[in-house]
């Protein structure tokens, strides 16, 4: 696999949607290309990144009173 | 003649315990999801409230249609979908989004892999920020975003309650990604958090 290859899969890699084949190829790439390595990387960390801080937010329990009552009755 | 249809039995108190019992087992611990995926839709707390709470309602009363063991969360985001679509989408006014088909891929990591190659630039921007930065994408791209990297579902997942293919989702997400990357990467060179020109 070369690089233009690997980066192709970028976000299949990552959001674990490749087979198990493919990946084993782009992994093997990864730790024979260290730039490609390192673009991964950073991409992971984006993602990670996005999630940490978008989770933070929920329902409040304000509104998970009101549908309890909705639901159940008070 | 044919014999009168005997009325619906109403069902008895444990079948409405059991009902109550696997609905807040299975269906209730996705309300943080839920209300994620819709305050970013509608783009307001108080609508998002309202539409939670509507989907929780249609969700109990649809309960019996729900297969057991499926997957839960992904059922409840598709009436949360047609409910926003069909009675919030109208009256919902969010801001205004960029045009993501006037963008260029830009990968943030060609420009920072000099300086910042493991993205520390990222760790100084706050939540607000990049919640702002999600709301400017276009409403399929959001919902996209949310869907896959906020909550985890998998493509096939998505792409089944956006009702596209999973080409679709792929390409949806990639192109959010990177727009993403190259709003908050400008608001970091903005801040002067990293050297740079914003694009």
């Amino acid at each position: 696999m070369n690089c233009r290859e690997c980066k192709e899969h970028l976000y299949e890699y990552l959001d674990r949607e490749l087979t198990p084949a493919v990946e084993q190829d782009i992994r093997q790439h990864l730790e024979e290309c260290p730039p490609c390595g390192e673009h991964f990387d950073f991409e992971k960390l984006f993602l990670d990144f996005l999630k940490a801080r978008c989770r933070a937010q929920g329902a409040s329990p304000d509104l998970k009173r009101r549908i309890f009552n909705e639901l159940f009755g008070a | 003649m044919t014999p009168p249809i005997p009325p619906t039995p109403a069902p008895s108190p444990a079948a409405e315990a059991e009902k109550r019992a696997s609905f807040e087992r299975e269906a209730l611990v996705h309300l943080d999801s839920l209300y994620r995926v819709a305050v970013r839709l509608t783009g307001n707390a108080a609508e998002a409230d309202d539409l939670v709470q509507e989907t929780m309602l249609k969700a109990y009363r649809a309960w019996h249609q729900f297969q057991q063991g499926t997957n839960a969360k992904g059922w409840l985001l598709t009436i949360l979908r047609h409910a926003f679509i069909n009675e919030y989408r109208r009256r919902t006014r969010h801001p205004e989004t960029v045009d993501i088909d006037a963008i260029e891929p830009f990968s943030v990591f060609e420009e920072v892999q000099d300086d910042d190659p493991q993205g520390t630039f990222f760790d100084r921007i706050v939540d607000d920020e990049v919640l702002r930065a999600i709301d400017q994408l276009p409403e399929q791209f959001r919902e996209t975003v949310v869907l896959s990297d906020v909550e985890g579902l998998s493509y096939e997942e998505i792409a089944r309650i956006q009702e596209v293919p999973v080409g679709t989702v792929k390409s949806r997400l990639f192109r959010a990604r990177r727009q993403l990357q190259q709003k908050l990467y400008d608001y970091a060179v903005g801040m002067g958090y990293i050297k740079g020109s914003p694009k």
